[in-house]
């Protein structure tokens, strides 16, 4: 059960780490330019390789870490955001306010997430920002009902009759009793909501929708890697190996987490 | 020369066969099927098998006739008389005659009709139909891209002559003389030509001519390596390292050509800042062109020096490239007032950065590619460059026909007459013309003119050398590469003869023994 936990969070601190550290690890510039190496296979100088304009692989995956990570990171946090006030103000009202909520949960559920994603950057424009915005507000939906589901079960509980009868405000019930007590099970949802959101940023950034070049991101990387496969393997190897360990990493992470709260 | 002999006499041996289907892969779906208004490839390439022209060009760039039978040529050039075949059907069957040609020319000269090409028959002074089969056209003056003007594809009058051109539904299901007749149109899917069993030099070998539309260059090599496709395009990569293989060769045939266009990067000239001729020259002198050539074209190509061709004689030789330097661009760009005041890394002009984006079609990873190199050089320099890639219909229709762009990434495909007044000249700025960065230089409009009203060649000549020379210096575009023209063709397909033309100027020779056909039907 820990050992899940351990080598997940282990995985996320070191590419992190990683990550945060780009350009103090890598010997070379991401969008430098090298007509002498096009497409060399790794070696010691280029230990992932080359790209079709020289450029060292290594170097762009790191950095591509640095996007694809931040952009699982914040989208997340947009999402839980959203997902905690809208769950919570559900869970406690209940009545018409829960219904309307939940209906447009519903409402949003219905829709194929990743085909309205593609649907909105086409109309918006592919950008890092809008990518980040368009994840987290079509993916709180899990995290809304979570905590309407905690809350639903803990409103009913002692403790918070005993605050209701002290006459503490709905806002503070909410904020200081009913949120700190359901936040296990959003932490959870929230790691594996990050492996998701980098998933689909990677989609996103494959199809030429995401990321725009010369900015790398795993996904961006991967697009070289389809015209190239049978003449440089790692082109589409070490990108997709990162996007995996990535997915591994959050998911033990979350699974792990998932096991300690039940 | 006896080598060339010694094959047609061995393969003219055995008949030839009917039958099979020869399946293009393209990038980009065609966007009209009305000749005079078709202007991108993917059109001009379906345009090409459809219709015919008065004349055309042969296999060794020579003018030859294809509906004209014959033609004289009087008043020093100012009067042409052609004379047509009288065994040419419309594929419908109608007769085709001399008021199909002056139709065209009515239709092109027509300020209702939006087409790129009416600048060289507004100088015709009048058409005259002196039998069914015979025509008499007197230019104003002196023209002289006149003749080579008509391998303009001409349109049936009986059908289209009360039609609204930018509107009919003949763009989507047109009636040529051509060797194939139209079938079918699925867009973004395909397009289906059909032999004309009934054309006048003799009816295609190959049965169907289908137009697969796979907007993505790996999809596309896919497509190939499964042989769904018989004949495209392929990339410097795919030519040098992905066909290599033994199976390749023993199923397909590379031809490497050189091609009759050039790749650009267009400013749009009524952008304050692209107004300065020294910035322009800065960029040239920021991007290393053989760089691009290495890295983009993997050498299949060479640098583009200004708006014509090296092989072509309108090519000024004392012309030199401007070299890559980057002192000097960023003298230029302080000079021009663009310096980084608040040591961001960027340059700067009253308080703006100078960062600007360069669009491109979808599908081209060649143009991708330049677009980064350029990026990436650009920023060493200071200026911060953004890429947007846009699906080609959006890219004509959105951002080129509304000059809604700042730079854009492009390739001109020209002809073999010198003649690009409706490139530079100021008065083809208008919408779905092609100065579309509204280039405006009074001495360039002049000699355009000067050149194209005389035969001597010598005066083209000093006039051309003189508009490479202004063009070249003033850098509307820069100038980037002619890329080699890179096919492969599936080798059950027998008697293709590349030749400086290309490979396709004999398409209806081309044949398959039954044995290896593949489209049976």
């Amino acid at each position: 059960m820990k050992v899940s936990l351990i080598i997940g969070i282990l995985i996320i601190l070191i590419l992190s780490v990683v990550a945060i550290f780009a350009p103090l690890i890598c010997p070379y510039e991401p969008s430098a330019i090298d007509q002498d190496s096009l497409l060399m296979s790794p070696s010691s100088k280029h230990l992932m390789g080359t790209d079709t304009l020289g450029r060292d692989l290594l170097t762009r995956i790191l950095y591509g870490g640095r996007i694809s990570l931040s952009i699982g990171i914040i989208a997340v946090g947009i999402a839980t955001v959203i997902g905690i006030i809208l769950g919570s103000i559900a869970g406690f009202y209940g009545r018409w306010i829960d219904s309307l909520i939940m209906r447009f949960v519903d409402l949003m559920l219905c829709f194929p997430t990743f085909f309205l994603i593609l649907a909105v950057v086409a109309i918006l424009g592919p950008s890092i920002f809008n990518i980040m915005v368009i994840i987290g507000l079509t993916s709180w939906m899990g995290t809304a009902r979570l905590i309407r589901a905690e809350i639903l079960s803990l409103k009913e509980r002692e403790f918070i009759l005993a605050a209701r009868a002290y006459g503490a405000s709905p806002l503070r019930i909410i904020l200081r009793h009913l949120i700190p007590n359901s936040i296990g099970p959003v932490l959870v949802s929230a790691i594996l909501g990050i492996a998701h959101a980098v998933l689909i940023e990677s989609g996103l950034s494959f199809l030429g929708l995401g990321v725009q070049p010369p900015i790398p991101s795993w996904g961006n990387i991967l697009i070289e890697a389809k015209s190239t496969l049978g003449i440089a393997w790692w082109l589409a190897l070490y990108p997709g190996l990162f996007i995996l360990i990535t997915i591994l990493g959050f998911n033990l992470a979350g699974e792990g987490l998932r096991q300690k709260y039940e | 020369m006896g080598f060339i002999l010694f094959l047609t006499c061995a393969t003219s041996a055995y008949a030839k066969e009917y039958g099979d289907a020869l399946v293009v892969g393209s990038i980009s779906d065609a966007r009209t099927l009305v000749p005079i208004l078709a202007s991108d490839s993917a059109s001009a390439d379906i345009v090409g098998v459809v219709f015919n022209a008065l004349i055309k060009y042969d296999e060794n760039l020579n003018l030859v006739g294809d509906l004209a039978e014959s033609w004289e040529i009087e008043d020093g050039g100012r009067i042409i008389i052609f004379h047509l075949r009288k065994d040419v059907l419309w594929h419908d069957g109608h007769q085709f005659s001399a008021k199909d040609v002056e139709f065209t020319y009515q239709m092109l000269i027509d300020p209702d009709v939006p087409t790129p090409y009416s600048g060289d028959f507004e100088r015709i002074e009048r058409v005259e139909l002196i039998d069914d089969y015979t025509i008499k056209i007197v230019y104003k003056e002196i023209f002289a891209p006149a003749f080579s003007s008509w391998t303009m594809p001409l349109m049936p009058r009986h059908i289209l002559a009360n039609e609204d051109l930018s509107q009919t539904e003949f763009s989507r299901n047109p009636i040529g003389t051509g060797p194939y007749k139209f079938k079918s149109w699925r867009t973004q899917e395909k397009i289906e030509l059909v032999a004309n069993a009934d054309y006048f030099e003799h009816r295609p070998f190959i049965n169907r001519y289908i137009y697969r539309v796979i907007p993505d260059q790996a999809t596309l090599f896919l497509e190939l390596q499964t042989k769904n496709v018989d004949l495209t395009g392929l990339s410097p990569l795919q030519y040098t390292r992905q066909t290599d293989t033994a199976k390749f060769k023993k199923y397909f045939r590379k031809f490497c050509l050189p091609s009759f266009g050039y790749t650009y990067l267009g400013y749009n000239l009524t952008d304050v800042r692209f107004k300065d001729k020294r910035v322009r020259q800065a960029l040239n002198y920021a991007v290393d062109k053989n760089e691009i050539i290495q890295t983009v074209l993997l050498g299949l190509g060479r640098q583009s020096l200004g708006p014509f061709l090296p092989q072509s004689w309108a090519f000024n030789p004392q012309v030199k490239a401007m070299p890559f330097n980057l002192q000097r661009s960023r003298r230029l760009l302080k000079e021009a007032g663009w310096q980084d005041t608040d040591g961001d890394g960027w340059l700067d002009k009253n308080g703006q950065i100078f960062e600007f984006t360069i669009i491109t079609n979808q599908g081209n990873e060649q143009r991708l590619k330049t677009a980064e190199v350029i990026q990436h050089r650009l920023a060493g320099v200071g200026i911060r460059v953004k890429i947007k890639v846009l699906e080609w219909s959006v890219f004509l229709a959105e951002f080129i026909d509304r000059r809604n762009f700042a730079a854009v990434l492009l390739g001109w495909g020209i002809g073999i007459e010198p003649d690009n007044f409706d490139i530079w000249h100021s008065s083809k700025t208008g919408e779905g013309e092609f100065n579309f960065i509204s280039y405006k230089n009074e001495e360039v409009d002049r000699l355009l003119e000067e050149a194209r009203g005389t035969f001597d060649r010598k005066r083209r000549k000093s006039c051309y050398h003189r508009i490479h020379e202004i063009i070249y210096d003033e850098q509307p575009y820069m100038f980037l590469y002619i890329a080699d023209i890179l096919s492969i063709v599936h080798s059950r397909f027998q008697e293709i003869v590349p030749a400086p033309i290309g490979i396709r100027y004999n398409l209806i020779d081309w044949w398959v023994p039954r044995a290896q056909q593949r489209y049976k039907k």
